[in-house]
């Protein structure tokens, strides 16, 4: 009878397996060398592509005022690497905030880039432990828009507000998932996102609220995904 | 024979994590959001009382008004410092250097009228004539739509007040720094 480890036990084991790849990379060449190395087994070198849509985001349209549509393309090469495109829909809509009367609209595309290492040991099974990286891009235009703001000393009709303002980011993501088959080609997973912003154009007014696909404007941000997985 | 049977119970324990999923998805969507505006968020003026040595200034025993003309023509009382003012005492005692006025939102210029009355009740009178560019601010739909202000001039009449300069253009929040030094006139 075969012992299959318990999952519990397998994700500590990695954390730290992980948590020690962090901590050494840089210093220790062979470590970093072993980790582009292709295992040496009868697998080829290309094993398909599997696409994936994420419910996080609908979900939180649904319960919410902001979100995204989001959907990727991963590449599976040895079980090992996994080139990834990512492509989605943000969308806010915040109609006249009942404390500040703002109203914040923006609908815009983004991608992201990258890469994901299956970081268990035993690459060749279904289900899967992965560390991996984004750069993530997004060019949108927003309408922040308050009416009937008065000054409150001169008494004068302040009107605030822009339409159609062009703003953009750049930002990197440490992404850190999991997934497991559940039967056939499907698979289930999330993955957790550290998103750091790059570089930013935030229009002509200081600042801007969501951001397609990082989420509420800032430094940084995490997040996560819960993602429906088809291999192709 | 013996591969299918294990790639079988992979897929059941696949299965049995699916609840796991649901958990951290439903997590996911009930975590909080916090709302994170700036803790000073008043846009207002700082006038620091100079005299003409560069050292601080205080009105001792005078009596300093200001007012504004507003749109519907009745003047609006939007400082009024004397040296029992228990307000400026609070922040400066009984010998104030610096008071905070408010600056309009859209107005090109804002005009102030102040009035001096020393202690044996003379009274003089002065305008104050602040021309600025008017910023939209904007930090996220929790907080307060703002302006900021950059001072482009600032004249005075010269009546009681010897003269007014610009010390920082930029009124933003930050109530920490000064923008304008006021030198009255020693002999009041």
């Amino acid at each position: 009878m075969t012992k299959i480890p318990h999952i519990s036990s397998s994700i500590s084991r990695l954390t730290v397996s992980l948590l020690l790849l962090v901590a050494g990379i840089g210093s220790t060449k062979a470590q970093v060398t072993k980790m582009f190395t292709l295992e040496k087994d009868s697998i080829p070198l290309f094993c398909g592509f599997s696409v994936s849509f994420d419910l996080v985001g609908p979900a939180m349209l649904l319960l919410n005022d902001h979100g995204e549509y989001e959907g990727a393309l991963r590449v599976n090469l040895h079980d090992q690497w996994f080139p990834i495109f990512e492509l989605g829909l943000g969308h806010a809509n915040h109609k006249k905030d009942e404390i500040t009367q703002l109203t914040y609209k923006t609908t815009a595309p983004y991608f992201r880039l990258g890469m994901d290492w299956n970081i268990l040991r035993k690459k060749h099974q279904p289900n899967r432990m992965y560390a991996g990286f984004r750069y993530a891009f997004t060019n949108y235009k927003v309408d922040i828009i308050r009416e009937n703001m008065v000054d409150p000393v001169w008494q004068t009709q302040a009107d605030f507000g822009v339409e159609g303002m062009s703003c953009n980011m750049h930002w990197l993501e440490a992404v850190l998932g999991i997934d497991a088959k559940v039967f056939g080609p499907l698979h289930l997973g999330w993955t957790v996102r550290y998103k750091r912003r790059l570089f930013h154009n935030d229009g002509t007014l200081g600042a801007t609220w969501y951001v397609p696909g990082f989420g509420t404007n800032d430094n940084d941000q995490l997040s996560a995904n819960f993602n429906v997985i088809i291999d192709i | 024979m013996i591969e299918m049977k294990r790639h079988t119970k992979e897929e059941v324990r696949g299965l049995r994590l699916l609840p796991f999923y649901l958990f951290t998805f439903l997590l996911f969507l009930a975590a909080c959001t916090s709302i994170d505006c700036p803790v000073n968020n008043r846009v207002r003026t700082i006038y620091a009382l100079m005299k003409a040595d560069g050292t601080p200034d205080t009105l001792n025993k005078d009596t300093m008004w200001i007012w504004t003309p507003r749109i519907d023509g009745n003047d609006t009382l939007v400082s009024h410092q004397t040296q029992n003012n228990l307000e400026l005492n609070y922040f400066f005692g009984s010998s104030a250097t610096t008071f905070d006025l408010p600056i309009s939102y859209t107005q090109p210029e804002d005009v102030l009228y102040v009035l001096v009355k020393n202690i044996s009740g003379t009274q003089y009178r002065d305008t104050i004539r602040i021309q600025k560019e008017n910023t939209q601010h904007f930090e996220s739909v929790d907080c307060q739509a703002s302006y900021f202000h950059t001072i482009t001039a600032v004249s005075t009449t010269h009546k009681i007040i010897d003269s007014i300069v610009i010390n920082n253009p930029n009124v933003n929040y930050d109530q920490n720094t000064t923008h304008f030094k006021l030198y009255l006139k020693a002999n009041r």
